[in-house]
């Protein structure tokens, strides 16, 4: 919150853009999420004398497509600065398509992760582009190790429990059992080499569109 | 919800909730009243806006209050839980509690064509009040002395005080509505040629059937609405000691306990099927046994013979057989079990009929009822209308009076040259069962009986029996609403992300995915608790009606601007339920007595109360705000636990903010909270030094 005020001090008029599919799911930028802040936002400035804003809030289907922010040039012209609660993507795109005006980052991205259970998140996916859920039973040791190794569990595992945090799961011990369940033990006996620790470089891009020629000749 | 939010409120414009849900409740009422709603208002301790409603529906509800039927409650889907609201008892209270008596009704005239009523039992009277509120000149013609029908010569007083009858007789009065009473018509045509335009023949169903058995002429054997009449006249009958009726219906048991009434020692009911088919309301059945009455199943009377001054009746026994026409099993005779039995009176009660004079001209049907179009209520006669006991044979009351009401809409039609609507809109019913994991979760409270007057009081005279609750019963039993069909509708399905929050959350576990991955809330199960309302992370649903996020923003700034005038300091908001004891002001003009500045928002339960309203109270000026639930009362699951979640989180940004958590503070949550005085109290002390604190630290950094 503070970080908030700091950052939109500069600022007259703020445009809080909500995203309404990814953010919305994990409760941190949907409109829900946008009212509260915005609320926040109001009793924070009329409970000090600095900077005076105006807020105008409104959540989008989706911040990551420029098709959904074509939709928003009349608000985002009547704006000084966009505080965007979309994930770090909405927030470049936004740049990308708007780009006299500033955006600022309203939450701080996280994790790509699961909702356990109402109020309660897990990470999952560390998006490494190196998947090996195959050999470890669709158990992800990079990102539920607290080390990331890839031949696991190592000495500090205690009843299950990781020594980093006696209440969370050891995901080898989780690995381990669900493959004796599959009858795949030999996986665990196999030796993982190291990941390429090589830096990927950035940034990626997938590109299945096929390099085909377009042209009238072509039909 | 709050001002800025323009995503939320402009596609508000767009759409509205679907309204069309009709309860089981209104469904079952021949008026379709909006019980939900009237129900839901006495929960509030909004009497005068209950009765509001009642009257919208309902012309005469000070009569339905004593007598109806109560479909309703054999429809309310809370006897699936436990027992069913006692909707009727809870009119008869907004009735006599929000002064009935003293609403007086307007009427102008604005059509020339006059109108004949002829009959003025509910049906009748009902018709005359809604023609005179559409603007007609019209006079009710009634056969006896005084107006009212079966209300007053049929329904015993101990079940209907006649100043009721006498009040709603003058209320058409004053509107109007002229009367000819000692008028019995003969022919209509009279009527047409004197300058009427329209008829409405109500002339109920006052004939007794006969039994077909040796000896019914005998003195000492009386029909039933013949008896009743009398009583209800004031004469008062001879009966001997030994009094017998012989039928299972309403009319029976009026007969019987009137009877009782009338100095009889020993009275019995003889009815030819047990009691699971008896066509009497149940509370009657219960109240004429209480008042000593014997009911004898199972037996018909075949023979009378009058000896030595009594009667000599002979019955025979009787076993249930196949079912007939009206799907109750046919009782049959059982051979050679005859027996006879003394008694001074016998009152043949098993049903009535109309008389309709030949000379009205009018087709009758089975029964000798009069023919009428269900629709347009015509008979076969050009501007002659029929309605009421008349058409259906014996009914109950609410019945009569959503016929007269109906034909005098037709009537209108008629005389308009309109032509009705006819099924312009089938109104959606909400219907079904509860599923059992919804049953499972919801609280099982105790259905509050009204009052009964004393057993020893009861056979002396003819005072009202079901006496009115008081203000706390009424509530208490009015807060066991459901709220069928006022329940969560997802309205903005673009806006759901589908993230699985309400059916998460859902203490009655109501939402379900279906099979193509859209998430249901099946308005048939859902509670209407608004949790999952306060709860969307997409902000993609309401209740359907009617107190959806707008009420509570509405109460939240009536309250601030209020505020802003006085000048009380330190300025403290109070978010506290608005049903039950709340509701009727107990606390909150506890809270007003106290020093500070404290205004209240009245709450539809603190569960529907959201994040935001809570940081809008800030933001005013509010320097602390609480939240106060009914606690222990709260007919409704986990609203607590949220009302809890949502303090915490609002408490986490006051902190960012620089403000201090504790200036958020609930209340009588939980029954460990203890007085709420006290912490009230407590927690304006707190404010105080709060206060201070921060305009020292301001100087200090000046």
């Amino acid at each position: 919150m503070e970080e908030i005020r700091r950052v939109i001090a500069p600022y007259e008029r703020i445009l809080l853009l909500g995203c309404g599919t990814c953010m919305t799911v994990c409760g941190a930028g949907g409109e829900h999420e946008v009212s509260f802040l915005h609320s926040a936002l109001r009793v924070a400035q009329a409970r000090s004398s600095d900077g005076i804003h105006s807020f105008l809030e409104y959540t989008v289907k989706r911040q990551c497509d420029f098709e959904f922010l074509d939709l928003l040039v009349d608000k985002v012209n009547e704006a000084d600065a966009i505080l965007s609660l979309g994930c770090g993507i909405g927030v470049q795109v936004l740049a990308e398509r708007f780009p006299d005006v500033p955006v600022l980052p309203g939450v701080n991205t996280s994790f790509m992760g699961m909702t356990k259970e109402w109020g309660v998140w897990d990470e999952r996916c560390a998006a490494c582009g190196d998947c090996r859920l195959a050999e470890t039973a669709g158990i992800c040791p990079i990102t539920r190790c607290t080390k990331g190794i890839l031949n696991g569990p190592c000495a500090g595992t205690k009843n299950g429990k990781c020594e980093a945090n006696k209440d969370m799961d050891c995901a080898w011990v989780l690995i381990y059992k669900r493959l004796e369940k599959l009858q795949q033990l030999e996986k665990m006996r196999r030796y993982y080499p190291p990941r390429n620790f090589r830096v990927i470089p950035r940034p990626r891009r997938i590109v299945i569109k096929a390099d085909v020629e377009q042209g009238e000749d072509n039909g | 919800m709050n001002v800025g939010n323009k995503s939320y409120s402009e596609s508000r414009l767009e759409r509205s909730p679907d309204h069309s849900l009709m309860p089981p409740c209104q469904f079952a009422c021949p008026l379709h009243m909006e019980i939900g709603a009237y129900v839901d208002l006495v929960a509030q301790g909004k009497i005068m806006e209950a009765l509001q409603v009642i009257r919208d529906g309902n012309p005469f509800p000070s009569i339905c209050a004593y007598v109806c039927t109560h479909p309703c409650e054999d429809a309310c889907r809370r006897g699936q839980v436990d027992k069913p609201i006692a909707i009727r008892a809870l009119k008869r209270f907004a009735v006599e509690f929000g002064g009935d008596r003293m609403i007086g009704a307007e009427a102008e005239t604005k059509h020339e064509e006059k109108v004949a009523i002829v009959g003025s039992g509910p049906a009748g009277l009902a018709c005359a009040y809604y023609l005179r509120k559409l603007g007609y000149p019209v006079t009710i013609f009634e056969a006896y002395t005084k107006l009212g029908g079966m209300l007053r010569v049929g329904i015993p007083q101990y079940r209907l005080p006649r100043e009721v009858v006498d009040t709603e007789v003058q209320r058409l009065v004053n509107m109007g509505v002229e009367i000819k009473a000692n008028t019995r018509i003969i022919s209509l045509d009279l009527l047409f040629d004197i300058g009427y335009k329209a008829v409405f023949i109500t002339v109920g169903a006052h004939q007794s059937l006969r039994m077909g058995i040796d000896g019914e002429e005998s003195p000492g054997v009386i029909d039933g609405a013949t008896f009743l009449r009398e009583v209800n006249l004031g004469l008062k009958p001879s009966l001997g000691e030994e009094v017998a009726v012989v039928g299972g219906g309403n009319v029976a048991m009026d007969a019987a306990r009137a009877a009782v009434r009338l100095d009889a020692k020993k009275v019995s009911i003889l009815y030819r099927r047990t009691r699971q088919e008896m066509p009497a309301d149940p509370r009657e059945i219960e109240q004429a046994l209480e008042e000593g009455i014997d009911i004898v199943y199972l037996v018909a009377p075949t023979r009378i013979k009058r000896e030595n001054g009594r009667l000599n009746v002979t019955c025979v026994r009787m076993e249930l057989g196949e079912p007939d026409g009206s799907g109750r099993q046919r009782p049959i005779p059982i051979k050679d079990s005859e027996f006879s039995e003394e008694f001074d009176t016998l009152i043949a009660a098993i049903g009535q009929a109309p008389r309709t004079p030949s000379d009205f001209g009018v087709r009758l049907g089975r029964g000798s009822t009069i023919q009428v179009d269900p629709i347009t209520l015509t008979t076969n006669r050009a501007g002659v209308f029929a309605g009421g006991d008349a058409v259906t044979g014996p009914a109950t009351v609410t019945q009569a009076l959503a016929s007269g009401r109906q034909a005098a809409f037709r009537i209108d039609d008629y005389l308009q040259h309109t032509y009705p609507l006819v099924n312009k809109e089938a109104e959606k019913t909400l219907s079904g069962e509860l599923l059992p994991k919804t049953v499972e979760m919801i609280k099982k409270i105790e259905r509050v009986e009204p009052p009964s007057l004393a057993l020893e009081a009861r056979a002396k005279d003819f005072g009202t029996v079901e006496l009115v609750y008081g203000w706390e019963e009424a509530i208490n039993e009015a807060r066991r609403c459901l709220r069928c069909g006022m329940g969560a509708e997802i309205l903005f399905q673009d806006k759901c992300a589908t993230c699985l929050t309400c059916l998460r959350i859902c203490p009655y576990h109501v939402p379900y995915l279906d099979k193509g991955g859209t998430i249901q809330i099946p308005p048939d199960q859902c509670q209407a608790c608004g949790i999952c309302v306060a709860e969307c992370p997409a902000k993609a649903i309401v209740l359907r009606k009617p107190y959806d996020r707008r009420h509570v923003d509405e109460e939240l700034e009536h309250a601030l601007k209020s505020a802003a005038e006085s000048k009380s300091k330190p300025l403290i908001i109070g978010f506290c339920c608005q049903y039950g004891l709340f509701g009727t002001g107990a606390l909150a003009s506890l809270w007003r007595e106290s020093k500070a500045g404290i205004w209240i928002v009245p709450v539809l339960c603190v569960a529907k109360l959201e994040e935001g309203h809570i940081l809008r109270a800030f933001e005013m000026g509010g320097e602390g705000v609480f939240i106060a639930g009914c606690g222990e009362q709260c007919s409704r699951e986990n609203t607590a636990f949220w009302v809890l979640q949502r303090v915490e989180k609002v408490r986490r940004a006051l902190f960012q903010i620089g403000l201090e958590p504790e200036r958020l503070q609930t209340f009588n949550l939980r029954a460990s909270e203890g007085d709420a005085a006290e912490a009230l109290d407590n927690f304006i002390g707190l404010i105080g030094r709060l206060c201070l604190a921060s305009v020292i630290k301001q100087e200090v950094r000046s």
